[in-house]
């Protein structure tokens, strides 16, 4: 090998090396911060098959959209749902009515007249961005509502990213499992923007 | 008096019986089903109450006034005829109607629960269901270490045998200890009257009725007392002139929480329930230890007293001859 190839071999690497980073784009999009909760943000309940409901959706007298089947959510104290670390209840979780006092990362919406917030328990959310789609888990998400948990997480949650602006969707669907709304199906569509 | 050898057939049948002790439980499934029942009778001790039962039934009644009242003199108040009044006010008459549905069914099925409390009380006073397989278990398992030792060492079949009758009389004992002739049927009882109860169909069709209840609440909350309001009734007149209505609304926070859980409850056994119910019927349950009991004990009493005849036969011949050799 002559001194004249070495830097030539060096170029050659370097560009080989970059090609494999860009291949890995987990992790070089895992998006460490917070996806604030902004309007148009929603939560939707899906009747299971079985109830015969004559309506699809869940009917939340108190939610303030025109449409009862929408329950709007925005960002609690923490403005959103942060990845990285976990957002867990406080104690305690609910006060005497069953209202949960979980306000960090929505504030806590009335349905069916009781509030019910939202925590992170166990795993962290953790999501990555590629191409401008999201990709990730939330299994430790988590309703509170009426002195009850409900795990409302998916590991498979799924939506869009702008880079420049940092708006971002993120949706999935979880089905509740056990409890006084077993089988139900909670649609959720978080929206705003991302900051890390 | 016991023999002091061991027969064949004793040997055999004791084997047997301990086998099929031992065999029971796996064979009906009880290791995987009896737990699901201790869990079902634990989860439901909350709401197994009369005073429980009762509220519950209050806020049905209560649910029901105010449906009454806001179908004739909330309507009267608020519109001119019940049709204008079902166009104005669509989600409260939509729940008026379907309240006609839920009322009695829900009613029926709370009376029907609160019937078998006694039968509850009489289930939930036996020992754990989690333990039941093992009172088949431990019993086969000291059958045939019993007859194991027996065989193993003939001299001491005499004790063996007395040990195994003593079993056996546990056994045909432990029902009346536990007063399984009385409780057991009363378990059956409530299984039979659970069975339209805790299905998946019907706990679906209760979770059907929370919402339209819940929407139910929110029209009375949200459009009927405030336009009661708008049409120049301050919030004491509509206290006292709609009682059935404001207190629907004051008590729903109250209802919400005292009837989502017992909804969960349900849900939440009707695997356990199906679980019960594919066990044999309750009221065998004492027999599966009184006749096990009366064979291990009667087998144990019975086998070798041919033998024991013998031997006293022989021994009694043994000592005719020899006298009559003397006399001889």
């Amino acid at each position: 090998m002559t001194n004249r190839s070495l830097p030539r071999l060096g170029v050659g690497l370097a560009a080989l090396v970059a090609l494999a980073l860009a291949a890995v784009p987990a992790s070089a999009g895992q998006l460490k911060g917070t996806f604030g909760i902004s309007a148009g943000s929603y939560f939707r309940m899906i009747y299971p098959a079985a109830a015969k409901s004559k309506s699809k959706y869940f009917s939340n007298p108190y939610s303030t959209d025109a449409d009862k089947t929408y329950t709007l959510v925005t960002g609690g104290t923490d403005g959103g749902l942060r990845t990285g670390v976990l957002q867990p209840a406080p104690t305690p979780a609910f006060d005497a009515k069953g209202n949960s006092l979980a306000g960090r990362i929505i504030r806590p919406t009335s349905f069916t007249g009781i509030d019910f917030g939202l925590v992170t328990l166990g795993t962290a959310p953790s999501i990555s961005v590629s191409a401008g789609r999201l990709s990730g888990q939330l299994v430790g998400f988590t309703a509170q509502w009426n002195k009850l948990s409900f795990k409302q997480g998916s590991s498979d949650v799924s939506g869009t990213y702008n880079a420049k602006t940092h708006a971002y969707v993120l949706t999935w669907t979880s089905v509740i499992s056990g409890g006084p709304f077993n089988g139900f199906t909670g649609y959720w569509h978080l929206q705003g923007k991302f900051v890390s | 008096m016991l023999a002091g050898k061991p027969t064949r057939w004793a040997i055999t049948a004791l084997a047997v019986l301990g086998l099929a002790l031992v065999a029971m439980p796996a064979a009906f499934q009880m290791f995987d089903r009896a737990p699901k029942g201790a869990r079902m009778i634990a989860d439901f001790r909350p709401y197994m109450t009369v005073a429980r039962l009762s509220g519950y039934q209050t806020e049905l009644r209560q649910i029901d006034a105010a449906v009454k009242e806001g179908g004739t003199s909330v309507a009267a108040q608020l519109s001119r005829s019940s049709s204008s009044f079902a166009t104005r006010f669509p989600d409260f008459a939509q729940f008026e109607r379907q309240w006609s549905a839920i009322y009695p069914d829900m009613s029926g099925m709370l009376t029907t629960i609160r019937r078998n409390v006694g039968n509850y009380e009489a289930v939930a006073a036996l020992p754990s269901f989690t333990l039941f397989p093992w009172f088949f278990v431990i019993p086969g398992v000291i059958v045939l270490a019993l007859l194991g030792l027996g065989i193993m060492r003939r001299a001491r079949w005499r004790s063996v045998r007395w040990a195994l009758v003593a079993l056996g009389l546990a056994l045909v004992l432990a029902p009346a200890v536990f007063q399984m002739f009385s409780r057991a049927p009363k378990g059956g009882r409530m299984m039979t009257a659970f069975k339209t109860i805790e299905t998946s169909g019907r706990v679906a069709r209760i979770q059907g009725y929370f919402g339209e209840i819940a929407a139910g609440q929110g029209a009375v909350a949200l459009e009927l007392i405030p336009a009661l309001r708008r049409s120049g009734e301050s919030a004491a007149e509509i206290s006292t002139d709609y009682p059935g209505l404001t207190t629907f609304d004051a008590q729903w926070v109250h209802i919400l929480n005292d009837m989502t859980p017992m909804i969960g409850a349900m849900s939440d056994n009707v695997a356990n329930y199906q679980a019960v119910a594919a066990l044999p019927p309750f009221a065998l349950f004492p027999w599966f230890f009184v006749l096990p009991g009366l064979l291990v004990g009667g087998v144990a009493a019975g086998g070798g007293l041919r033998r024991l005849r013998r031997a006293r036969d022989e021994s009694s011949s043994d000592v005719l001859s020899s006298s009559t050799e003397g006399v001889i």
